[in-house]
Order: structure tokens, then C-alpha cells, then sequence
């Protein structure tokens, strides 16, 4: 996860590259055309700078020719081998393997794994497990919703009305949850949430009659919503804390109101980094246990739940629940290629 | 999958049409091309034997099922030293030993019915009697149980019913049946739990309409959904173990329960009580085997004569509450725990109880059921 120490090296860099922009190509002779074109090309540059990620200088200087071929792979290699070899064999490899047993019907472990259809994935789709993929999907975007909604205003607190000094600190204190076990913090969410537990006895002193949110979708909401919102936190600040003043000044110069520079100068400028963060956080959910599982009640099924049910549970149809894994591995991969198009990269 | 392996020339001459005969050579060519990369799915019985350290011993085992107290008074009389991993559930073990993570193991404490699963995968070795001792002190029923007829695979060491545990003060009558749930439906609306177990629910309603806990007609488990459909709305959360805290501060006033869990409960809130439905239950029995395979056997063999010695399964019921399957041990308890009702219920109250079988291919409509039950 970013964590912006070094903020300030953006603008740094944009200076350096400006210059270099002009040493690398020198002013003169000129014609229109050059001109047009340069000043496309730093126009293009301001606005991606201000998107996030410092960009690799182009031109720089050419390498001789006689640097052979095998040395230009070498530093990618040695670099990426150790860490490419884990990912093909930890997640590339089994995705295959559950993408296989996803072709087998009815397949239990000690079975002949003998790809021979698509049964499982006609399955997946029947009524009953869209139903249970429609919940999933439901409490995600219930919870980005919700994270976005808390976790704005804290962002831009952070971001912009604390000194400089405190903002680390402020952003630590937000992230500090995430050093709990999750499983912990939903059981914390059981003790405040039942019938007679601390959010009721708090309503009773003020007078409020207690409220029933335990085993209810409300209680899934709420829990996710704690779970990620210091996730959200940080990406969206990361994004505001780049956000132009000038242009909030100069908004407000221009007659805005508050709101007005709010909707249309302040959520223009941030809006990579609330994709990034929303989908971030609707990508976690959709795969979350723990919470649906504590907190849901009777009526909680979701696909993570029903995927554990085909591995861990009575039936053991491993070939389901590859299926249904499948899907869910579909549809992230969904979320994150919008996150690498939308998203903003310096966040995330 | 039936490859033909029939040569082609075979098959021609065998007068068929040519559509035919391309059709055979598909289904042949695809047979071999498939076959070829097919592979078995977590395949642990051709794996070779893990060799063990002679002084150490590996058990696979419940959650509260040893305290430190019985691996050290074991370590002192053999000096066999003993590392005890826990599971929560008879299928996350299986799929462990199954993915070949539990070769280390030398004795497992699978459930009644998971023992049949794994003597028809071939998973479990068959036990040497002569060197056991005190297996014909154990209650006659456990001696030719069901599930393992003759004891060959697996030694029980503890057994329970489901029931229903509930808070004496909040019900105005108290609950005898089944039938109870749909009676009393609003006064327990969203405070009670059932087991998170697709078997022990639909079991539950099965009893309740009079059929048996390991029914296999369809006709019989969709009537048992269709009551269980009727009680959803009360029903807070399907839960083995979350009810606990819940049932001592008073926020549920039910909750479906091992008999074991419910005695450990109990002395913590003197207005719990625990019932067996009178329309019967589930009985279950945990078992201790040893694994095909599995190292150090010496050491295995040990531990369970030492797990079936009546001093220390008498020590056990009283320390980890389950109740014994030895005579032995049961003549040693003090009376009070004899009289138990939960341990140890009635001989009328049993007769109505039932073990969970596997019911084969037919868990998968079970499944389906319990998919609708919890997703609607």
C-alpha cells in the first residue's frame, strides 16, 4: 500500500523533466507545427502529472549499439525471475488446476480429475446461486458505498486540516485496525450488536428503544464497512493530498460555493483515487468470509460461503465449487482491469 | 469414461457406416487425449510412508479433546512425547488428509460416519486387536457399532446427542420436542440458533415428521425443507459455536447443540438447561484411528490403550466433559456425574436416536436444500 512519505518528489520531478523536456529538445529553429506540438505534449504531461506517477523521462540517452541482447534482459530478469517464479507457481498454476477441476462434474477428492464439460458453470448459473452471487454482490457495493461515504470526509480532514506534522500519525491511527485479526473485529461487532449488547445499553440511557441489528444484512454492512474502511482511507487520501489549493481558492474567487467547488473541482481532481479505492474495496468484499459468516444470521449465503460449502462442507463437490471460484476470479479480474484503467496508479 | 481402445481396423471391420466409424475414432482419439492429462485428485495412498521419530507422536484431533494434563501423565508413562493439531470439522480434516497434509499424523479422532468415509476411501489401516486392550469392557452398543461393525478400523473414545439448550427463565414452558420451534415460533423469533450443519438441521426436521435422520426419498427431505422453509423467519443465524455467548448474556433463548458443548455451558448460567427432543436426535460418536501409512504405529497403538485405560477416560469425562463408551470408566465416575442427564441420558431417551450416516450421492440434493434454506 502506498504510504506517502515522500510527498513533494512529484513536483520535483515535474520541474526536472521540464527542463530536460527543453535541453532535449532546444528551442530553436522552431516552427508552428514544433511549437503545437510541444506544447500538446506538455499539456499532455501537466495533465497526466497531475493523474499521479512521475513518468520515465523518454529520450533518454541511447545506449550503444554493441550492448548485446542478452545483458538487456539480464536486469529484468534477475529482478522479476525470484518473484515471477513464486506468482507461476502459487497463483498461475493453481488457477489452471482450479480451472481444470472446474470441468469435471460432481468431482470428489480421489476422483480421476477427466475435464469432460461444462456442467459446473450451467450450475453456477442456476436461479438459486445467482441469487447467492447477487447477495455478494449487494453487501460490496452496499460496503463501497458506505466506505466512501466515511471514509471522504476523513480523507479530506486528513489531507487538508492536518498540520503536516500529524498527518503520518493521523493516518497510522486510522490504519491501526488493520493490525487486529479480522476475525477478532468481527467478533467485536457481536458483543456491540446483539440484543442486550453495548450500542442497546448506550440507546437505553439516551432513551432510544434498542435496536435489532445482529444476523441481519445491516450487521454484514456494518462490519465490512469497518473492515475496509481504512483501506479507502489511505488510497483516498493519497489522492486528495495531491489536489491543487489554487484551484480551490481560485473556485471560490470566482463566486462557488462551498458545495459547488466541492462537486465540481474538488471530486473531479480525486475521482482516480475514489475508483481506486472503491474498487478496491468492492473487490475484497466480494470475496469476504469472516463477516457474512459472524454477522449475517440465517439468511447470509454468499458465494464465498457457498464455495466453502463445496470444499469443506457435506457435499464435497469440488468441481462446483471450482466453477463458482472461476466466476469469482472472472469477475475480479473485471474490477481490476477497470482499476488499471480508471484507478489512480500512485495510490493504489 | 469408457476410452475404445479397440484398433481402428477392428472397428471397420466390425461393418459399421463411416459416420460411424468417425465417430468411434473421435470418442477414441479424445479418450487417449484426454485420459493422457487426467490425473487424480489429491491421490495420497500411493504417496510411501512418512518415517516418524520413535518418541514422538502426531494426533489430529478436536478442539478440547486433550489439556495438557493427559499429554503430560502420557509423556511420563511411555515417554512418548505428543504434538496434538486440532480441526473444527470432520470435512476440513478429511480434505486435509485427503490433499496428503495430514501424513504426520498417527492417530486421527474422526466422527462416526466420516469413518465409514474414509474406510470406503481406503484412508484408515485396519487395527490390530490382540494388542489392544479394554475393547471388550466398552458399552455393548459401542463393541459392533454401525458405522464400524467389530470396531476394525476405529476405537470410540467419546459420544453425545444434539439437543436443545435453552434458557429456562425466558420460555414459558419448557421445551420437550422437535415441534417445540414451530409451536413457540414467534415468542422465539430471532432468538434462537440452529447448528450450522446441512446434516443435524434437515435431520432435526426429519425426526420431527417421523423419518429417519439419513432419509434418502425425496419425497421425505422435501417435506422436512418445506418445515424448515416455514421456520426460517425465527431462525436468527445458523451457528456450531457462536450461540455460546449469546445463550449466557440471554440474547437467545434456544440454540441447537452437541451435548458436550451444552454441559460445558451450563454451569456458567443456572437458568440453561438441556433437553433431547423426545422425538430423537443424532446420536454421534468420535472415534480414534490410525491412518494408512501413518508413522510410529507403536506409538498409536500406545496411545489409544492408553486412551481407553479406565482411569484416564474417567478423568476425562470429568475434566473435558464428554461422556465414555467404557464400562470401566463410567463404574469409576462419582455419582453425580453418572446421573448426568447430559452425559449420560436415558436408555429411552437413546432409542430414538440416530447416528448420521453418509447418505452418498443423494447430499447433494441435501445441499441444494440447504443452499435455498440459508440464501432465502
Amino acid at each position: 500500500m502506498y504510504i506517502p512519505i515522500y510527498r513533494g518528489w512529484g513536483r520535483v520531478y515535474e520541474i526536472v523533466y521540464f527542463r530536460r523536456l527543453l535541453l532535449v529538445n532546444p528551442p530553436l529553429p522552431i516552427n508552428n507545427q514544433q511549437l503545437k506540438l510541444k506544447t500538446e505534449n506538455y499539456l499532455l504531461f501537466m495533465a497526466v502529472s497531475t493523474k499521479g506517477p512521475p513518468p520515465i523521462p523518454p529520450n533518454s540517452p541511447s545506449k550503444p549499439e554493441t550492448v548485446s541482447r542478452w545483458s538487456s534482459w539480464a536486469g529484468p530478469l534477475a529482478l522479476l525471475g525470484p518473484s515471477g517464479l513464486l506468482l507461476a507457481l502459487l497463483l498461475v498454476i493453481p488457477t489452471i488446476v482450479i480451472f481444470q477441476l472446474s470441468l469435471v462434474p460432481n468431482i470428489k477428492p480421489g476422483d480421476l480429475v477427466n475435464p469432460s464439460g461444462i456442467a459446473n458453470y450451467l450450475r453456477v448459473f442456476e436461479p438459486l446461486n445467482v441469487q447467492v452471487i447477487g447477495r455478494s454482490v449487494f453487501f460490496a457495493t452496499g460496503t463501497t458505498i458506505l466506505c466512501l461515504v466515511l471514509g471522504f470526509p476523513v480523507a479530506y480532514w486528513i489531507a487538508l486540516n492536518v498540520s503536516p506534522k500529524w498527518r503520518n500519525l493521523t493516518l497510522l491511527g486510522f490504519v491501526l485496525p488493520l493490525w487486529t485479526s479480522s476475525l477478532l473485529r468481527s467478533y467485536a461487532w457481536i458483543t456491540i450488536l446483539r440484543p442486550t449488547g453495548v450500542l442497546n445499553s448506550v440507546l437505553a440511557l439516551v432513551g432510544i428503544p434498542p435496536l435489532e441489528l445482529l444476523n441481519q444484512s445491516s450487521a454484514v454492512l456494518i462490519g465490512m464497512a469497518y473492515s475496509y474502511l481504512p483501506y479507502i482511507v489511505t488510497i483516498l487520501y493519497a489522492s486528495l493530498e495531491k489536489l491543487d489549493r489554487r484551484l480551490l481558492e481560485a473556485s471560490q474567487d470566482l463566486g462557488a460555493n462551498p458545495v459547488e467547488t466541492f462537486w465540481q473541482v474538488t471530486v473531479p481532481q480525486t475521482m482516480p483515487g475514489i475508483a481506486a479505492g472503491s474498487l478496491l474495496v468492492f473487490i475484497s468484499c466480494l470475496g469476504d468470509f469472516v463477516d457474512p459468516e459472524l454477522l449475517g444470521g440465517a439468511s447470509s449465503m454468499t458465494a464465498a460461503r457457498l464455495i466453502y460449502n463445496q470444499f469443506l462442507g457435506a457435499t464435497q463437490n469440488w468441481g462446483l465449487g471450482s466453477a463458482l471460484s472461476m466466476v469469482l476470479i472472472f469477475a475480479v479480474s473485471i474490477g481490476i482491469a477497470l482499476l488499471l484503467k480508471y484507478g489512480d496508479r500512485n495510490a493504489v | 469414461m469408457p476410452p475404445t481402445n479397440l484398433p481402428i481396423s477392428e472397428i471397420s471391420r466390425a461393418n459399421s457406416t463411416r459416420r460411424q466409424f468417425l465417430k468411434n475414432s473421435a470418442a477414441t482419439i479424445s479418450g487417449l487425449a484426454l485420459s493422457s492429462c487426467g490425473w487424480r485428485l489429491a491421490d495420497v495412498q500411493s504417496a510411501p510412508p512418512v518415517k516418524g521419530n520413535a518418541d514422538q507422536l502426531f494426533i489430529y484431533t478436536w478442539a478440547g479433546y486433550t489439556d495438557k494434563a493427559l499429554l503430560d501423565r502420557f509423556a511420563e508413562k511411555t515417554g512418548i512425547r505428543v504434538v496434538a493439531d486440532v480441526f473444527d470439522s470432520n470435512e476440513a480434516m478429511l480434505a486435509r488428509v485427503q490433499a496428503g497434509g495430514g501424513r504426520a499424523y498417527s492417530i486421527i479422532y474422526p466422527s462416526d460416519y466420516m469413518v465409514i468415509q474414509m474406510t470406503e476411501l481406503g484412508l484408515l489401516s485396519q487395527l490390530d486387536h490382540s494388542i489392544l486392550g479394554g475393547l471388550d469392557r466398552l458399552k455393548k452398543q459401542f463393541q459392533n457399532p454401525v458405522y464400524d461393525p467389530g470396531n476394525r478400523y476405529s476405537v470410540p473414545l467419546a459420544w453425545g446427542t444434539t439437543g436443545l439448550i435453552y434458557n429456562s427463565e425466558q420460555l414459558k414452558e419448557a421445551p420437550e420436542d422437535w415441534d417445540y420451534l414451530w409451536k413457540h415460533k414467534k415468542e422465539l423469533t430471532r432468538r434462537m440458533t440452529l447448528a450450522n450443519d446441512v446434516r443435524e438441521v434437515m435431520g432435526a426436521a426429519l425426526r420431527m415428521l417421523g423419518y429417519s435422520l439419513n432419509s434418502t426419498n425425496p419425497e421425505e427431505v422435501k417435506k422436512a425443507y418445506e418445515k424448515l422453509v416455514e421456520l426460517k423467519p425465527a431462525i436468527a443465524s445458523f451457528t456450531t459455536d457462536a450461540w455460546r455467548p449469546q445463550m449466557l448474556t440471554g440474547d437467545l433463548k434456544l440454540a441447537m447443540c452437541y451435548s458436550s458443548d451444552a454441559n460445558e455451558v451450563l454451569p456458567d448460567n443456572d437458568k440453561l438447561r438441556y433437553v433431547v427432543p423426545k422425538s430423537g436426535s443424532s446420536l454421534w460418536t468420535d472415534t480414534l484411528v490410525i491412518p494408512k501409512g501413518a508413522p510410529n504405529p507403536e506409538a498409536a497403538y500406545k496411545w489409544i490403550n492408553f486412551m481407553l485405560q479406565a482411569d484416564v477416560a474417567a478423568s476425562l469425562v470429568e475434566r473435558l466433559s464428554f461422556s465414555t463408551p467404557s464400562e470401566d470408566a463410567f463404574s469409576l465416575l462419582t455419582p453425580q456425574v453418572r446421573e448426568n442427564p447430559i452425559l449420560f441420558p436415558s436408555e429411552s431417551i437413546l432409542k430414538n436416536c440416530e447416528g448420521v450416516a453418509p447418505v452418498g450421492k443423494f447430499i447433494d440434493v441435501y445441499d441444494r436444500y440447504w443452499t435455498k434454506l440459508t440464501s432465502g
